[in-house]
C-alpha cells in the first residue's frame, strides 16, 4: 500500500470534481437540496381533514358538539349532510375522509349520562387520514363529555375537588411538541448523506466506460490503492455535508441538536466509509454509468427509504427484511442521528451501532477489492 | 533500416500463448520473441487477437494456457515488479478529457511513483518531445487527434519504461500526424527502448524491424519485412497502369478463372493493378492481349518489389 499512489488517485479525482462546476455543485449541495424537498414533502403533521356531519338530533347540545369538533385545525367541517346517501356520495367523490352521524337521542342520552350515541364512518382506502379523523373525533368527544359531566356535577352542587377522577397524564419526552419534523429530519439526514455513494459508483463506472480504467490497471497502482484513492474525495465531500446538514436543519427547520457534535462527526465518518464501500461495489460490478445509477437506486436509495426504519419501524418488519435492514449502514446510522439530535445520547449507548457500521464498511470494501480483479476479462 | 547490436536477452517471449473466452479462441497457441531495442509490429485485421495478446503481456488478462515473459520475468499474478518497467498506450484514447495536458502528465507520473523533482524534468522532456510546449494548460479534449496520440505516448513513457506496448496507436489519425508519431518511436528506439506495436496500416508495418502477422488468433507470418516477403511471397509482382484499372482487374480475374492465364493474385492498387505469379514476366504478352480484347489499354508494365500489403493479402488468402 503506497500513499503516493493513493494520493495520486485522490488528487486526480478531486480535479475531476472541481474542474466541472456543475459536478461540484451537484456533489456538494444535492444532500441539502434533497433534505429540503423531502422534509416538506414528507411532513406528517396532518391538518384540515375534511369531514361531514349528519345531525339527526338537531339540539343545542349536538350543535355545540359539532362546533367543538371542528374548532381546531385538525378537522374541517366540509358539509352538513341531510341523509346517509349524501354522505356516501361525498365519500365516493373523495370530498371527505370521514363522516360523523349523530343519533336522534344524542342530547338526551348525554345529559342523562347514558352515553353519547353517534357513529363515525371513515374512508378505508385512506386509513391514514381516516384513522386520524377517528382519533381526533374521539378525543374531542371525550373532552365534550367531560365538560358536560363537570357542568352537571357543579349544577348538582358538588365541588370538583371532591371528585378524584382517573388522572392519566401523557408526557412526551425529547420532542415536547411532538413535531414530526424534529424526528423526521435527523432520519432524513441519515438518508441523504448516502448520496456520495452514488457519486463514487458513477465515477468508477465512468473510468470503465471510457477505457481509462484499463490504462490505470496497467500502472503499478494496486487495486486497493485505486479504490481507497477514489473514496477519499467523496469522504471529504460527505464530511462537509455532515457539517452543512445539521447546520441547515437547525437554521431552517429549527430542529434542536442536543447531542455532542464531535461524536456525531466521527460516527458520520464511519457511516460514510460504509456507504462509499457499497458505492464502490456497485462501481466494480457495473460496466456503464447508466447501469451503476440503476443499481444505486435499487441497493442504496430504495432500501434507504423503506428498510432503515426512518418511516417504517424495523420491529414490525418480517424476519427476512429485518436481517436485510441490519446489513444496511443506514439502519444503524438512522438510530445514531435520531439519538444524537433529540435525546442527545452518547457513545455509551450508540457504540454497538458504530461497530456495526465499521464492520459493514470493512466487509463491503473486502468484497469490492476481491471482485475488482486487476483483470479485464 | 540498419541492424543494431541487440541485447542477447529478449524483451518479450511468448510460449504457446492461448486465450479462450468460452468456446471462442481469441489467441491460439502463439509463439514469438521480441528482441531488445527493436520495433516489433503485430499486424492483423480487427478481431484477430492483437489486443488480447497485449493484455496478456501486461498481466491484465490471464492466459488460458501457455505463458509470456516480459523483461525476463514471467507475467502472472504478481506484476508489481514488471509494471514500473513497462509502458502501455491502450487502444482507446485513455487520458482524462476533462483534465489539462499538465494534469494528465502529473497524474501518470505520480501513478508510476515519480517524485515531484523528477516529474517536472520528465514532463519538460515529454512536452518537448511531443511538441506540446505552450499547450500545457489546454484541456485534453480540445486537442486534435494527432496531438492527443502524442500526449498519450508521452504519458506512457514518462517513467522511462524499457518496453512499451502500443495498441493501434495511430488508428484514425491523419497521415502527417502518423508520420510524426513514428518519428517519436524511432527516437525512443534510438534510446534503447523496445517497442511492441499493433497496427493494421501496412505502410507502418514496413517501418518495423520485425513483424508477426496474426489472423484468427494464429501467427501466419513472422520475421523481418524482408524475410517475410522472401518467405511468404510465391512469385513476383507485376505492376500495371491500365486505362481502366477496375475493369482490368475484372477482365484478368475472368481470364484467371477460365484458366487462360495462370496468375496467383490480381489486386487493385488505386489506379494501378498488381498481378502476382511465379515468373510473371512470361505472362506479359497474354495479359496485354486479354486486356486489348476488353478494350483496355494495358499501359506500362514493370516488375516491382512486393510490398508488405501484397504479402499480407497473399498470406490471408492461403
Amino acid at each position: 500500500m503506497s500513499w503516493r499512489h493513493i494520493w495520486a488517485i485522490a488528487r486526480k479525482e478531486v480535479r475531476h470534481i472541481v474542474r466541472d462546476r456543475s459536478t461540484l455543485i451537484l456533489v456538494l449541495f444535492t444532500p441539502t437540496a434533497l433534505l429540503l424537498l423531502m422534509a416538506y414533502a414528507l411532513t406528517v403533521d396532518i391538518k384540515h381533514v375534511p369531514i361531514a356531519v349528519l345531525d339527526y338530533d338537531r339540539s343545542a347540545t349536538s350543535r355545540a358538539f359539532i362546533q367543538q369538533i371542528t374548532a381546531g385545525e385538525d378537522l374541517e367541517l366540509y358539509a352538513q349532510a341531510s341523509s346517509m346517501a349524501e354522505i356516501e356520495a361525498m365519500l365516493m367523490q373523495g370530498e371527505i375522509k370521514a363522516a360523523l352521524v349523530i343519533d336522534p337521542n344524542f342530547a338526551r342520552d348525554l345529559l342523562g349520562m347514558r352515553g353519547m350515541p353517534m357513529q363515525v364512518i371513515i374512508d378505508g382506502t385512506e386509513p391514514g387520514s381516516g384513522g386520524f379523523a377517528v382519533d381526533h373525533i374521539a378525543w374531542r368527544a371525550e373532552e365534550f363529555a367531560n365538560q358536560s359531566l363537570t357542568n352537571q356535577i357543579q349544577a348538582m352542587g358538588f365541588s370538583l375537588e371532591s371528585l378524584q377522577p382517573l388522572d392519566l397524564r401523557v408526557r412526551t419526552w425529547y420532542n415536547p411538541g411532538l413535531k414530526s419534523r424534529n424526528d423526521l429530519i435527523p432520519g432524513l439526514i441519515s438518508m441523504v448523506l448516502g448520496m456520495p455513494a452514488l457519486s463514487v459508483a458513477l465515477a468508477l463506472a465512468h473510468e470503465r466506460e471510457h477505457g481509462t480504467l484499463e490504462q490505470l490497471m496497467a500502472t503499478p497502482i494496486g487495486r486497493a490503492e485505486l479504490l481507497l484513492g477514489k473514496m477519499i474525495p467523496y469522504i471529504i465531500v460527505g464530511l462537509l455535508n455532515v457539517i452543512m446538514l445539521p447546520a441547515f436543519a437547525m437554521a431552517w427547520f429549527h430542529v434542536p441538536f442536543n447531542g455532542n457534535f464531535p461524536l456525531f462527526f466521527a460516527l458520520s465518518a464511519i457511516f460514510l466509509f460504509a456507504m462509499l464501500s457499497m458505492g464502490i461495489i456497485i462501481g466494480v460490478f457495473m460496466r456503464t454509468q447508466a447501469a451503476a445509477l440503476a443499481l444505486s437506486f435499487l441497493l442504496i436509495f430504495y432500501p434507504g427509504f423503506f428498510l432503515t426504519g426512518i418511516f417504517f419501524p424495523i420491529a414490525s418488519m418480517p424476519e427476512a427484511m429485518r436481517m436485510e435492514a441490519l446489513g444496511l449502514p443506514g439502519t444503524h446510522y438512522a438510530i445514531i442521528t435520531r439519538g444524537i439530535f433529540l435525546p442527545g445520547i452518547g457513545l455509551d449507548i450508540l457504540w454497538p451501532y458504530a461497530v456495526m457500521m465499521a464492520v459493514l464498511g470493512l466487509a463491503y470494501t473486502g468484497v469490492a477489492a476481491l471482485f475488482f480483479r486487476k483483470k479485464l476479462g | 533500416m540498419t541492424t543494431r547490436p541487440t541485447n542477447p536477452m529478449p524483451a518479450i517471449v511468448a510460449h504457446d500463448l492461448t486465450k479462450r473466452f468460452g468456446d471462442f479462441t481469441a489467441v491460439d497457441g502463439i509463439n514469438f520473441e521480441v528482441r531488445r531495442g527493436e520495433i516489433f509490429g503485430f499486424l492483423g485485421p480487427n478481431g484477430s487477437g492483437k489486443t488480447t495478446t497485449i493484455r496478456m503481456m501486461l498481466g491484465l488478462l490471464a492466459p488460458t494456457t501457455g505463458s509470456v515473459e516480459v523483461l525476463g520475468m514471467t507475467v502472472d499474478g504478481d506484476t508489481a515488479k514488471i509494471r514500473p518497467r513497462v509502458g502501455y498506450m491502450s487502444q482507446r484514447f485513455s487520458l482524462y478529457n476533462d483534465l489539462t495536458v499538465l494534469q494528465n502528465l502529473r497524474f501518470y507520473g505520480a501513478a508510476y511513483g515519480l517524485n515531484n523533482a523528477e516529474l517536472e524534468i520528465r514532463i519538460r522532456e515529454a512536452l518537448d518531445m511531443a511538441g506540446l510546449e505552450g499547450r500545457e494548460n489546454a484541456r485534453t479534449k480540445d486537442l486534435s487527434g494527432g496531438w492527443r496520440q502524442r500526449l498519450a505516448l508521452s504519458a506512457a513513457i514518462l517513467h522511462r519504461p524499457e518496453t512499451i506496448f502500443l495498441d493501434e496507436p495511430t488508428a484514425g489519425v491523419d497521415p502527417i500526424s502518423r508520420r510524426a508519431f513514428w518519428d517519436l518511436l524511432y527516437k525512443l528506439v534510438a534510446e534503447g527502448v523496445t517497442v511492441f506495436v499493433t497496427t493494421h496500416y501496412m505502410d507502418e508495418a514496413e517501418h518495423c524491424h520485425r513483424l508477426a502477422f496474426i489472423q484468427r488468433g494464429r501467427i501466419i507470418a513472422y520475421g523481418s519485412p524482408a524475410e517475410i516477403k522472401e518467405r511468404m511471397m510465391r512469385g513476383q509482382v507485376l505492376e500495371l497502369a491500365p486505362s481502366n484499372a477496375a475493369k482490368a482487374v475484372k477482365t484478368l480475374r475472368a481470364a484467371q478463372q477460365a484458366g487462360r492465364i495462370p496468375l496467383e493474385e490480381i489486386e487493385l492498387y488505386g489506379s494501378l493493378v498488381h498481378v502476382v505469379a511465379p515468373q510473371v514476366k512470361k505472362h506479359q504478352r497474354a495479359i496485354r492481349a486479354e486486356l486489348q480484347k476488353a478494350g483496355i489499354h494495358a499501359g506500362q508494365m514493370s516488375l516491382i518489389e512486393p510490398s508488405l500489403e501484397d504479402v499480407f493479402i497473399a498470406c490471408m488468402k492461403h
